[in-house]
């Protein structure tokens, strides 16, 4: 197995969402690494997994560029969680599948920070690095990310839910 | 401190970012908040259920494959990397050069760079994550590995089951290690393995906690015994496997 390929295929495929997609990526991404090899500074699985973001955004940027929209109207401060909204309710109930849609459904960007976050276990500061944005927009985009998540979770919970007639 | 404000540092609190003199203030907020600790918990919830349930898309084996076949040959200076000693034998020849210019590109080993246990910790990690040969002994049952290690090794390392904390003992195997043998506990945590290295403590070093090439690597003294601790999984919950193994006697 090679380092950090699971990493990076995986990034890529929650990104791109489609498995061929996400092998040209890494594919483009791994060459690329070698011919940058001069300029790896500090962890490799960040600065290789920053490789295959950029990677993947050239790709979506030329192939789907409308899933790179709608990020400018955000607001960048950080979003209060809402203490009496039950939106992050009965997560556990949730089963697999519904999740996976819900995440796969995000925004980009907020996609990316919940997987590198989550799945990959990235600290703020390689996340930042890794996404090309400062530390307080990573923050910004995690509590926005969690939150809408939790908003469509709680939406397909409720068109799941068997309708009562009475 | 205002809800506002607590609001605005619980997820960084919950992703383990929080600098420690704002955690002890967000504390005692959620002491006296039960809203607040319940929207803590949510969030909490929330991204345990996205480590355990989201799909971690492993590469596909032609994508290895793939990337291989696309790499330039390895530049003529790797070949002195001492990679070469963690290559498993023969077999795999025909994939070493482009194996190993991958490997030098994601800087798996920087030769030279630290000293010999920490580098000793790593390659015995990657040898065993990469060739699959994890285990000698595979059992959940501390009373099942501990005897096994006994047997072969000039002392009786601690065996501690912490499945019920998160940690699922895979079983054990031995390593040498620093020039002598050590035992080898493996753990598991979600996808993580953890090896912990185990071997009597001689001249107890200080505490240490590094990261190098991707993995997180820490070690302790603790009863008499040396603890090294390496894994890709994150620093705060290695800090947790550390705490709970420190907190049982030999």
């Amino acid at each position: 197995m090679l380092p950090h390929l699971d990493a990076a295929y995986n990034l890529a495929r929650w990104l791109t969402r489609d498995d061929h997609d996400a092998r040209d990526v890494v594919q483009e991404a791994a060459l690329r690494a070698f011919r940058f090899l001069d300029g790896l500074r500090g962890e490799p699985r960040p600065w290789l997994l920053a490789l295959v973001r950029n990677s993947c955004m050239t790709w979506l940027k030329a192939n789907r560029p409308a899933e790179l929209g709608g990020i400018d109207g955000l607001p960048a401060e950080l979003l209060p969680v809402e203490e009496t909204t039950p939106e992050t309710l009965a997560l556990r109930a949730v089963d697999r599948r519904m999740l996976n849609e819900a995440l796969a459904a995000l925004p980009t960007f907020f996609r990316e920070a919940l997987i590198l976050r989550e799945l990959e276990d990235l600290s703020y500061k390689d996340i930042a690095r890794i996404t090309d944005t400062p530390i307080g927009t990573v923050m910004s985009r995690l509590a926005r990310a969690r939150r809408l998540l939790g908003e469509s979770l709680r939406a397909i919970q409720k068109a799941s839910a068997p309708q009562v007639h009475g | 401190m205002t809800n506002e404000e607590a609001s605005a540092m619980m997820h960084a609190y919950v992703d383990g970012e929080l600098e420690p003199s704002k955690c002890v203030e967000l504390e005692a907020h959620l002491a006296a908040n039960p809203a607040a600790r319940a929207a803590c918990e949510r969030l909490r919830g929330m991204a345990a259920a996205i480590r355990e349930e989201a799909d971690y898309h492993l590469a596909p084996a032609s994508l290895a494959a793939g990337v291989l076949g696309a790499v330039p040959d390895a530049p003529a200076r790797t070949m002195k990397a001492p990679i070469w000693r963690l290559l498993p034998g023969t077999g795999v020849a025909m994939a070493a050069a482009a194996f190993l210019t991958w490997t030098i590109a994601t800087g798996y080993l920087k030769p030279g760079e630290s000293e010999r246990i920490t580098q000793d910790v790593l390659g015995s990690h990657v040898r065993a994550t990469l060739g699959q040969h994890l285990i000698d002994v595979a059992s959940s049952d501390q009373h099942t590995v501990k005897p096994w290690l006994s047997a072969r090794l000039s002392y009786s390392p601690p065996v501690i089951d912490l499945s019920a904390q998160g940690f699922e003992l895979l079983g054990a195997r031995l390593d040498y290690v620093g020039g002598q043998p050590a035992a080898v506990l493996v753990y598991q945590r979600r996808r993580h393995v953890i090896d912990a290295y185990v071997r009597p403590a001689r001249n107890p070093a200080a505490a240490l906690a590094l990261t190098r090439d991707g993995f997180n690597i820490q070690s302790f003294a603790h009863d008499g015994m040396e603890f090294w601790l390496i894994s890709d999984l994150n620093r705060n919950e290695l800090d947790d496997l550390v705490r709970l193994l420190e907190q049982h006697p030999s």
